[in-house]
């Protein structure tokens, strides 16, 4: 209990906030709502990149995915609405959401279960690398990781513009 | 007495203490550049300007802003009851916090971080956010189209934004507002724009349609859209959109003078006049712009930006990179 009760009171709030979010994200009924609540839940992970000691990823989570992700996801949304309103706001039988809350606590209780058996240990915070070290590692020793990832993100793109191309033909 | 500067000093006290300073400034800054705007409106074209309430019309900003606050607040039909009221004040509340790391004069300082520069670029971004979520959350056609229109040339617009404040962190090797600024206060030739001219006027350019200023009002374009984004909001609601925007000029061309036009450092009696007077000169600057270009189409904003702003701006990062190498 003495860790319990040692948590910062930043943590608690990021925690919540980052909980909120994915709840709201995953019950609202309305695309747009849900958005802003994955947006909450950004802001949440921000926090804790904060109180990790990397304000640099922390901001770059803020610059990135909430200032230019969710806002390309908001205009996908607005691009594909259909004239009936929202799309898949499908109202939920009994059976499914029975489903749904089985899925919920089966999974909170395994990781429950692996969290009691082997508590990790609190490592002590290690001081704040400075962006020019940042910079050192990402084109020294992770420069493979750090190209193959723009790969990945470049595949993806060709994807996405080769698939909007044959949509448009098969019209 | 010493007591008191000790309570003054401890972090938490200070940070409150910046945040309502930059509070009353961002309120007393509303006042005055409304009442400017109208003014040097009313001057480009030809007449007095407000004249009727006080000496010169000094007075009619606050009997604008009596007037808002005392209107009533509509909501529409079908409107979005959470999203709709959440978006003002998401436009408003990141204000504050981006004034909070810009060095003002040597001491006028909220927050001294690292990656204040970041930290701006990063909060200033919300506001996209919150005119997505005013346009969809209206229930109202106009607004949904001021909506797109934000989000494709905000998200264009960002790109050669920062890119061109990329140049002069690589010029400066840092992020942080105040080593940029002292890096700039050896007389007026160390001021950046002096050696990075084009990443000023590609800055100026892109700050103009990320604030949404003519000639890149297209989200509120009233020829067209009513009123864009904003058209169902009355009262306050609408009222802090128009905080945001002015507050927002104020962040851009506080950041801009920071970056490119040495801060508070001048050539003479450096000082935070200094500061505030390129701030108001750079607002002027766009004030004036409103009222000389009409508002460009929607392809030439874009075309403006993906065909002459970025590859310009692309340009002039590697040559930068490639002269700091070779000095180096």
């Amino acid at each position: 209990m003495d860790q319990l009760s040692g948590i910062h009171p930043a943590y608690g709030l990021y925690l919540v906030l980052i909980i909120s979010g994915g709840a709201v994200a995953v019950l609202a009924r309305s695309l747009v709502r849900a958005l802003s609540g994955l947006i909450i839940t950004l802001f949440g992970v921000a926090g804790m990149y904060l109180l990790m000691a990397a304000p640099f990823i922390a901001f770059m989570q803020i610059l990135i995915y909430v200032g230019a992700v969710t806002v390309l996801i908001f205009f996908a949304i607005m691009l594909t609405r259909t004239s009936e309103g929202e799309s898949g706001s499908e109202s939920g039988s009994v059976g499914r959401s029975f489903l749904g809350i089985w899925a919920a606590a089966f999974s909170t209780l395994v990781l429950a279960a692996v969290v009691v058996r082997h508590m990790p240990k609190a490592i002590p915070l290690k001081p704040e690398a400075s962006m020019g070290r940042l910079g050192e590692f990402l084109t020294g020793p992770f420069a493979l990781s750090f190209e193959l990832i723009s790969v990945v993100l470049f595949v993806a793109m060709a994807g996405a513009v080769l698939l909007g191309f044959e949509r448009r033909k098969a019209k | 007495m010493t007591q008191i500067l000790q309570f003054l000093m401890l972090p938490l006290v200070h940070l409150i203490v910046a945040l309502i300073a930059i509070l009353t400034f961002i309120a007393l800054n509303g006042l005055i550049l409304v009442y400017v705007e109208r003014k040097v409106a009313g001057f480009i074209q030809r007449r007095p300007g407000p004249f009727e309430v006080g000496p010169h019309g000094l007075l009619q900003p606050l009997a604008d802003a009596l007037k808002l606050v005392g209107k009533q607040l509509v909501m529409p039909r079908g409107a979005d009851r959470i999203l709709f009221w959440v978006a003002p004040l998401l436009s408003f509340a990141p204000v504050a916090i981006c004034l909070l790391p810009i060095p003002f004069g040597p001491y006028l300082l909220g927050l001294n971080v690292n990656l204040g520069l970041l930290l701006v670029l990063a909060f200033s971004g919300l506001n996209v956010l919150a005119l997505c979520l005013a346009g969809w959350g209206s229930n109202n056609k106009y607004a949904l189209l001021g909506a797109a229109r934000a989000v494709a040339q905000s998200v264009a617009y960002e790109i050669p934004l920062l890119l061109s404040v990329l140049c002069v962190a690589f010029t400066c090797g840092s992020l942080s507002f105040v080593d940029i600024t002292a890096s700039q206060t050896r007389g007026l030739l160390s001021w950046n724009v002096f050696s990075q001219p084009l990443a000023f006027l590609i800055f100026f350019v892109s700050a103009l349609a990320e604030t949404n200023r003519a000639p890149f009002d297209l989200p509120e374009a009233e020829s067209e859209l009513t009123a864009g984004f904003h058209t169902e909001y009355s009262g306050m609601g609408f009222g802090l959109f128009f905080l945001a925007e002015y507050s927002y000029m104020i962040v851009v061309s506080a950041v801009a003078s920071v970056l490119f036009l040495g801060g508070w450092s001048g050539p003479f009696f450096s000082g935070h006049w200094w500061m505030l007077g390129k701030i108001y000169a750079l607002i002027l600057i766009m004030m004036w712009f409103r009222w000389t270009y009409p508002r460009v189409r929607f392809d030439q904003l874009l075309n403006i930006c993906w065909k002459w702003l970025i590859p310009l701006s692309l340009i002039n990062l590697l040559g930068t990179a490639l002269i700091i190498n070779l000095v180096r």
